[in-house]
This record gives C-alpha cells, structure tokens and sequence, in this order.
C-alpha cells in the first residue's frame, strides 16, 4: 500500500490546482472560482494560497504562464500544465486515493 | 470601476519588488472578484468592501507573508546561501574529523616569530566542499555567478570574520588598558591568516566549482 505522508494535507490544494488546469488553461481568478463552485463551497482559494502556489509551479515548470486578452479586452495571466506537471499530478492522485481508501477502511465512509 | 491596479500598487507596494507583473495580476483577479459580486446584485459600495476584504487586515498579512516566504526561498538562499552553508559545514566536517584524527596542520615559523598554519590535508578535501556547493547550488538552479558564490562560500564566511577580529582587537586596545596590541603585528597576522584561511581555501573551493562547471558543458560538446 502505499505510505500517505505528512504532506497530503498540503498537497490537497496542490492535487485541486493541478487537476483542473489539466482539463484546460484558467486564471488565477478562475481557478478559485471554479474550485469553489465545483466543491459547493467546501474547498476556497484566496489570493494568499492560491498565487504563491502558482508561482511556485510556474518555478517548477509544472505549469506555464502566458498573459491573453480576453474578448473584453483585459489582460489575464492564463496558466497552462505542462507535461512536467502532468508526471507531477499522477502520484499526487495516486496518493490521495490511497488516502481516502484507508480513510474509508477506518470510518466505513463510502463515496456519494 | 475602481483602479484596481493603483489599489494593489499602494496597498501591497512591499509586495512590489517581487515580479513587475504581480500587480496586474492580483488588480485582475480583484476586477473579477469585484464584478462577480456585482453581478450577484449588490451595490457598488458592498462589492468594493468586499473585494477589499481579500487584501485587508489579517488577510493582507498573510498574504505578504507567503509572497516573501516564497521569494526568500527562490531567491538568493536556495540558489546561494543554502548550498553555501552546507559547502561550509562540509568544510567544517572536514577540519574537524581531522582535528580528531591529531593530524594538524603543518606549521611555518617566520623569523619574526610568526607562523603561517598550513592545514594541507584539509586543502586536499576542499575541492570536493566546493564541487558541492557548486552542484547544490545547480540543481536549484543557480546561475554560473551563484554557483560560484555558493562554492566560495566558506571562504566568505572566514574572510569576513578575520576582517571583523582586526577592527574589534584594534577598538579593545583603545579602551583596555595594557591590550598588548601591536598594529604591525596585527597587520602582518592578518594577511597570513587571510592567505591560510581566505585565498587558499577560495582557490581550492573554485577548483572544485569549476570541475562541476566543465561536467555540465560536457553533454553539450558530446552532441
């Protein structure tokens, strides 16, 4: 089985950024907007978490920045994975599964 | 609409010195924040408060906190003083183990009862101190200039510390009385200590950086 570490906590807001930038290219703004949307509210980015994060990938080369105009004509700074990142989120799935899957074991949770 | 940019510009300026497009950046991703709240019917008034929610108070804080936090560790200590310090605990390692083995340095007496302390089998290890700190600095992706910086890195910390002990003896000996301080003496201790301790080592360490410097042009040449 596979060891859950310490840092899957961390990693949690990491596995959110990464698996839905490999969907497609968002903003920063988007890419809280769509995580909260999508998680019901559950799961919230601000600004303090979010773009260190980005940039932190960007520094990585997980994920790569380009500024667009977008069809009102304001510049946005759209973030795209990069195959780098993609090698990246793999284990990071991998692991989170591990770690629901022993968390289910243990309480008897099951998926909606 | 509220300038968002000239908003973060004055609100979060110490934030400025991190990337010239930071501000445009967070300025939009507060436009859209503004206009989402908008578009969710309230005034103008209650969308501005809380747009500005996310950068006030504990929340400004925080994020200034991170902002640095990141840049501290991108900057100058993970490609520099980082790799610096373990090159210097390396070194450190080395004089030590051995001290601890007896083996010392071998010693020079001048005629005027001086000596120059010649620690040749640390010298014989430094390179590979270097070469680490060169590599260290590499893989964090260190520029040449850093990657030197972080090989020298020993040698700057004891040349700042002989350079500090002059000024210090010389001060003591204003204010104590019967210091026994010789300024000549002092002088000339200096410079033996600075080539012992300073100019050889940082030689030795530039060895051992530029021995990693020509393995990473090798692939190149191979190609």
């Amino acid at each position: 089985m596979a060891s859950v570490g310490a840092q899957i906590k961390r990693g949690s807001a990491e596995l959110a950024v990464l698996t839905l930038l490999a969907r497609h290219p968002l903003h920063g703004y988007e890419i809280a907007k769509q995580i909260e949307e999508q998680t019901g509210g559950v799961l919230r980015f601000d600004m303090a978490s979010l773009y260190p994060m980005l940039y932190r990938f960007e520094r990585k080369g997980w994920v790569k920045a380009e500024w667009q105009t977008l069809p009102n004509g304001r510049r946005r700074r759209c973030y795209r994975l990069t195959a780098s990142g993609r090698k990246q989120l793999a284990p990071l799935r991998a692991e989170w599964r591990a770690f629901f899957q022993a968390l289910q074991i243990v309480t008897g949770f099951q998926n909606a | 609409m509220p300038d968002w940019k000239q908003i973060v510009r004055k609100d979060l300026r110490v934030l400025g010195v991190l990337s010239p497009e930071f501000a445009e950046e967070l300025a939009g991703h507060l436009e859209d924040s503004y206009e989402a709240s908008q578009h969710e019917g309230v005034t103008a008034d209650v969308a501005f408060q809380r747009t500005m929610s996310q950068i006030e108070g504990r929340r400004k804080i925080w994020l200034v906190l991170r902002f640095l936090q990141e840049d501290v560790m991108t900057g100058f200590s993970r490609k520099v003083a980082l790799p610096g310090l373990l090159t210097f605990a390396a070194s450190g390692f080395v004089s030590l183990a051995f001290a601890l083995a007896h083996i010392q340095p071998r010693i020079i007496w001048l005629a005027d009862g001086q000596f120059l302390a010649l620690p040749l089998w640390d010298w014989c290890l430094l390179p590979i101190c270097g070469a680490l700190g060169a590599l260290l600095s590499q893989r964090n992706g260190g520029s040449r200039l850093q990657r030197i910086a972080a090989a020298l890195f020993p040698s700057a910390i004891m040349g700042i510390v002989l350079l500090l002990i002059f000024p210090v003896g010389f001060t003591l000996s204003r204010f104590v009385p019967n210091y026994g301080w010789d300024t000549a003496v002092a002088l000339k201790s200096l410079g033996l200590w600075l080539l012992g301790y300073v100019a050889v080592p940082a030689v030795l360490l530039l060895l051992g950086a530029g021995v990693i410097e020509k393995m990473k042009r090798l692939p190149a040449h191979a190609m």
